[in-house]
């Protein structure tokens, strides 16, 4: 094992070849989960909350919406926004761009039904307290059920945001420069050292993704703390 | 937009692809239950020994990317093995049984099936453990008091209800094999996703060769769900008639 190879390209690693070219590595994982992520939770929110108001033919079109979503590879996800977003919007997209859709679409629909999940655990008591004090049903979902709806939600809102972090490896097919891609890269240009450089990525992955299920754990309890 | 069909050689690419997805995953469920079962006995043992290192290797194969581990398993873990294996890994061979005979697979098929394999293991693992932890302890105690020995509890009163517990969790893990199976495209084994692709490349049908794909996905995951469904009904019939 000679781990100098991770050594010596580990700036690029970290940054790809920024500041004097397109931000890269480590730094573009991040930057892909937080949009994805951001993307993702508001998605589902709208969506879960749509999957709990709604009833009929529009729910039934909306849960086959989020069942497709669910059931797509992510491979071919991302192949349809990059194939699809330029016909789309007529213009080029940048594979940055491609991929937070994809990665945002399939986040989104598994966090729907977590937030449908999340409201259906409150008793029907919060409904019927609500609509007693005269408020409509969307008051109710929206001053009653979500603010305690939300803090039940908070361990699979982590668990997807980990997947999303694991996901945007996936990113590699489209040649975005993130950390899988840079580290191809350097393993192709360096012909020799396959093993130290894929287990420093490893490595590097499971500290992003352990370091975010602490992080969000402690703001999730702080968060559900006052609501018991 | 959508164009003339595909030629039938294009559709046969994409059905060998699809036949090839169908078999990785199909192996990858069937090892994957079994070792995620006898890691998750392990992650549940007494001693801290057994129980402390499987903890560390189920987190390490669930927080990091099945890709990366695709990229390790193909391009790294050679490392590893001694120069002898190595070869007799690259060499073609094959098994004789009588009339029938199995080649050894290309090296990309062993990378793959053991990186997705591991990979699905850790989630099966916990899967089963989550099962175990929900059955209310009274179970135990009270088949131990009806003088079974530890193992008989386990056996006839514990393990039926974690299973029927982790059921539909564990088919959720089927249908993420499912859909994994798809990144071994990277490392170069030529199943649906990689088919479509290279459809793709070959007649500029993205339409045809992505659609196909697609449905063809959703059709495995629609099976799945339809078979949790029934042995859900065949389940409660069963319990119900008693």
């Amino acid at each position: 094992m000679d781990f100098t190879v991770v050594a010596d390209n580990f700036g690029y690693f970290m940054l790809g070849a920024w500041p004097a070219g397109p931000l890269g590595g480590a730094a573009l994982t991040l930057l892909l989960s937080l949009a994805s992520a951001l993307a993702s939770g508001a998605l589902g929110l709208v969506l879960g909350v749509g999957l709990s108001m709604l009833d009929g033919a529009p729910r039934r079109a909306l849960f086959l919406f989020l069942a497709f979503f669910r059931a797509v590879p992510v491979i071919m996800l991302i192949f349809w926004t990059y194939f699809l977003l330029p016909i789309l919007f007529g213009v080029g997209v940048p594979g940055v761009a491609t991929v937070v859709v994809a990665l945002s679409l399939i986040g989104g629909a598994y966090l729907a039904h977590s937030v449908h999940a999340g409201i259906l655990s409150l008793p029907a008591g919060q409904w019927q307290a609500g609509m007693a004090l005269g408020m409509g049903r969307w008051q109710v979902m929206r001053l009653v059920v979500l603010p305690q709806a939300l803090p039940v939600m908070v361990p699979s809102f982590i668990n997807q945001w980990v997947a999303l972090v694991k996901d945007t490896s996936l990113a590699y097919v489209i040649g975005v420069g993130e950390l899988s891609f840079v580290a191809t890269q350097v393993s192709n240009r360096e012909m020799v050292y396959p093993t130290e450089i894929f287990l420093f990525v490893a490595f590097v992955y499971y500290l992003l993704c352990v370091a975010l299920e602490r992080a969000a754990f402690a703001v999730g309890r702080r968060y559900a703390a006052p609501a018991r | 937009m959508f164009g003339e069909p595909l030629a039938g050689k294009y559709l046969a690419w994409l059905f060998e692809g699809f036949g090839v997805t169908l078999a990785l995953s199909a192996l990858t469920c069937v090892v994957a239950t079994a070792l995620g079962f006898a890691l998750c006995l392990g992650r549940i043992a007494r001693p801290i020994w057994v129980a402390w290192p499987l903890r560390a290797w189920l987190s390490v194969f669930r927080n990091t990317p099945l890709l990366v581990q695709l990229f390790f398993w193909y391009f790294g873990a050679t490392f590893f093995f001694p120069d002898a294996l190595r070869e007799w890994l690259n060499a073609p061979h094959a098994w004789r049984l009588g009339v029938f005979g199995i080649d050894w697979p290309p090296f990309e098929y062993v990378a793959g099936f053991v990186g997705l394999t591991l990979y699905t293991a850790a989630f099966v693992a916990e899967e089963f453990r989550a099962g175990v932890l929900a059955v209310p302890p009274g179970q135990t105690v009270t088949a131990r008091a009806l003088g079974m020995t530890r193992l008989q509890a386990w056996r006839h009163v514990l393990m039926p209800q974690a299973v029927r517990i982790a059921l539909p969790p564990l088919l959720g893990q089927y249908m993420n094999a499912v859909k994994n199976s798809s990144m071994t495209m990277a490392i170069g084994l030529a199943e649906l996703s990689y088919a479509s692709r290279q459809v793709e490349t070959e007649t500029f049908k993205t339409f045809q060769a992505f659609g196909i794909a697609t449905l063809l996905y959703v059709a495995v995951v629609v099976a799945i769900e339809f078979a949790g469904e029934w042995l859900r009904r065949r389940d409660a019939r069963a319990r119900g008639g008693r």
